[in-house]
């Protein structure tokens, strides 16, 4: 696909880079450019542009972007900026941006940003779930790898997984990686990053999956703070329609903050005979305080056998609120999958466990498709 | 007074994994100590979720946190008074469980813990701690203090393994003294190819101090009915390594045929001062 550039830029020196970045690029054209927005609103439509970059370092940039996505319905607005603004970002994807970037960039950083908004673009309907257990040992690292997994060839589109279990993160044993950069430099450098930048940070598993492995030593956790950490979930929607986040066991700022910003959060369990299901039900009740619990809040029940449907059910009688998914107790599959550095997924061909992590990640993008406009 | 100079033992149960037994060996080791007559207090700083007081079936008993209230009274608060008392045939030992509100444990500081811990230690032989598995403030307060840390490490899957290694090599970084720090294999012989041997060349640098037995049936036996293995006349191999485990922290020679009755469960008694 060819690109029709017009650039809206009141800076006349980024405008002259810009432009010179475009014409560098084979693909790309300079439709026209601007140094006033509402002169490109007048003029803009008679170069037919299909790509618009939007000088937001302005008061009221959520508005111009409204005013040129109505202008411009076939064209996609990508915003850009001087720095990274997380809190307005949102507002431009509401308002239909469809990326953000910082300002000055070079051809390649310019090539790569639009190849991946073109993927997955900044979309407001980004997925953020986080997996939260009462204690350890609940099956979640294995079910967030293989079902990050799933949701990348169910759906084809981009799915990031975070682990911020900071001090004994398994992610990357999971995925049997060997991370360049770890939550840990992501988290330290998040203010000066943008979604592209930031994806260089995360390991790329498949073409449209990619994790962010944590800390490599359990005294590096207090190098997480948690705002940074929020920012770092924040811009993460930018980049992936799902984000999937493996969190410590129990309440802490960490596994908190990650529920907070999730649209939904997983409480699991794993079933094993004792006080577990005890455990869940005064977790869950720490999120009473959610309107939305119903929705938000989701719980899932690993190690079931008989991993029926019926079995669901009784679960959820006993435990007076719906179960969401079980997952069967598949050790010997899901223990030998990690031991070989391969997700359980991949393993054992239609097993019980792929199947139910299957349908679980079927759930999550029909209740996306529900919720899309 | 004599009392005061007296600093009971303290034993630390930690570990860079879940599941692996912190609760039920810390436990039998309060309840096996006691049966030889130690005076004993089990206290749970597993604080959000511990399991002490579910797996002794003692719901409802005194908490670290109401412990932790009482000395920020007065300091001096005999919390032997307090702890509630898990008695078993004629074996008894104090428990202080894990609080009753997630709110008062979150907002639980290390230093209350310590002062509980230091507090107990001039009444009781050996004060037993179940903690969590993550090196937060609290456990590191906890480590600290201990006399001998309990290490504990299942061998099932590679992540496990890592953390293991990573647990033992930060613990090594805190510079305690090498006998401090007891590395025991528990769930030995569980369903798992990894080799134990490999582990402890190739991970710990070091052999393990003790090895439990994988007993699935006796530990769920004793979970379910809130008696520890220890108490109760059986001869599976874990109760005797559990036995053997105390017997070496005790420097006693562990007899096989230590025979007793089969004891039968005293209701209530939870509040007697049997040890005051
Ligand atoms: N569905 C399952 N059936 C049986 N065993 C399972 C299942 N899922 C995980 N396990 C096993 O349970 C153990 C813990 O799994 P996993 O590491 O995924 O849990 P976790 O909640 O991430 O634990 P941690 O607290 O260590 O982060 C592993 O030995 C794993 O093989
Ligand atoms: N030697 C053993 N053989 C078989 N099962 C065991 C053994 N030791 C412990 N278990 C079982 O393993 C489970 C976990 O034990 P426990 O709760 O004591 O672990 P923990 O380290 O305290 O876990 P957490 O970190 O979650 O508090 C329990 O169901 C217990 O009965
Ligand atoms: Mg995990
Ligand atoms: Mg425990």
């Amino acid at each position: 696909m060819l690109y029709n550039v017009l650039i809206v830029e009141r800076n006349r020196l980024y405008l002259e880079k810009m432009a010179a970045v475009i014409q560098s690029l084979p693909g790309f054209e300079l439709a026209a450019r601007f140094q006033e927005p509402l002169e490109a609103l007048g003029q803009g439509k008679v170069f037919k542009p299909n790509l618009i970059l939007l000088d937001i370092d302005m008061d009221d940039a959520s508005s111009l972007v409204k005013d040129f996505t109505e202008e411009f319905p076939k064209a996609s607005i990508v915003c850009t900026g001087e720095k990274w603004q997380g809190d307005s970002a949102s507002h431009f994807v509401k308002a239909g941006a469809r990326g953000y970037l910082i300002k000055p960039f070079t051809a390649n950083e310019f090539k790569s940003a639009i190849e991946s908004f073109a993927k997955s673009g900044m979309e407001s309907a980004s997925q953020v779930l986080t997996f939260f257990s009462p204690k350890g040992k609940s099956g979640k690292t294995t079910l967030v790898a293989s079902l990050a997994l799933a949701l990348a060839r169910t759906t084809g589109e981009q799915v990031g997984v975070i682990d911020a279990d900071l001090q004994f993160c398994d992610m990357g044993l999971f995925f049997n990686l060997d991370p360049a950069s770890t939550i840990v430099e992501a988290v330290r450098d998040i203010n000066f990053l943008s979604p592209i930048s930031l994806a260089s940070y995360f390991c790329e598993v498949e073409p449209n999956l990619r994790v962010l492995c944590g800390t490599r030593n359990p005294s590096l956790i207090d190098r997480v703070d948690i705002p940074s950490f929020e920012a770092l979930i924040k811009m993460s929607r930018s980049l992936f329609r799902y984000v999937l986040i493996d969190v410590p066991s129990g309440f802490c700022p960490t596994s908190i903050a990650a529920a907070e910003m999730s649209d939904t959060t997983y409480l699991m369990t794993m079933l094993s005979g004792t006080y577990e299901l005890q455990h869940l039900s005064r977790a869950r009740e720490m999120f009473q305080d959610w309107e939305d619990i119903d929705e938000r809040l989701k719980v899932v029940i690993t190690r079931v056998s008989p991993c029926s449907e019926k079995e669901r059910q009784r679960l959820s009688n006993d435990l007076g609120y719906s179960v969401e998914a079980i997952i069967p107790n598949e050790y010997k599959l899901v223990s030998e999958a990690a031991n070989a550095g391969r997700i359980a997924l991949d393993v054992g061909g239609a097993s019980l466990f792929s199947l139910a992590v299957g349908r679980l990640a079927e759930s999550i993008s029909l209740h996306h498709h529900w919720e899309a406009p | 007074m004599i009392e005061d100079k007296i600093s009971g033992v303290v034993i630390t149960f930690f570990s860079t994994a879940s599941a692996v037994g912190k609760t039920l060996i810390s436990i039998n080791m309060a309840a096996e100590l006691a049966r030889q007559g130690y005076r004993v207090c089990l206290a749970d700083f597993d604080l959000q979720f511990g399991d002490v007081a579910n797996y002794l079936q003692m719901q409802g008993s005194t908490t670290v946190y109401n412990a932790g209230q009482r000395l920020a009274e007065n300091s001096d608060y005999p919390l032997e008074e307090l702890a509630s008392v898990c008695t078993y045939n004629d074996v008894s030992f104090g428990v202080l469980a894990a609080p009753e509100e997630l709110s008062q444990a979150y907002n639980f500081t290390a230093d209350t813990a310590e002062r509980i811990v230091n507090r107990l230690r001039m009444h009781y032989d050996y004060v037993i701690i179940d903690t969590t598995s993550m090196f937060s403030v609290l456990n590191l307060t906890l480590l600290d203090l201990s006399t001998i840390i309990t290490f504990l490490g299942v061998v099932d899957f590679i992540p496990t393994i890592k953390n293991m290694k990573i647990g033992n090599e930060t613990l090594q970084s805190l510079n305690y003294d090498a006998n401090k720090i007891r590395l025991v294999l528990n769930r030995s012989d569980s369903a798992t190819q990894l080799s134990i041997r490999e582990v402890e060349e190739k991970t710990l640098g070091s052999s393990f101090y003790h090895v439990l037995s994988n007993d699935f049936h006796a530990a769920n036996e004793s979970v379910q009915t809130g008696i520890p293995l220890v108490l109760r006349k059986n001869n599976n191999q874990l109760t005797k390594d559990l036995r053997q485990l105390v017997a070496l922290y005790t420097n006693h020679t562990y007899q096989e045929d230590a025979d007793f009755d089969e004891p039968t469960r005293k209701s209530g008694g939870w509040f007697s001062k049997l040890f005051s």
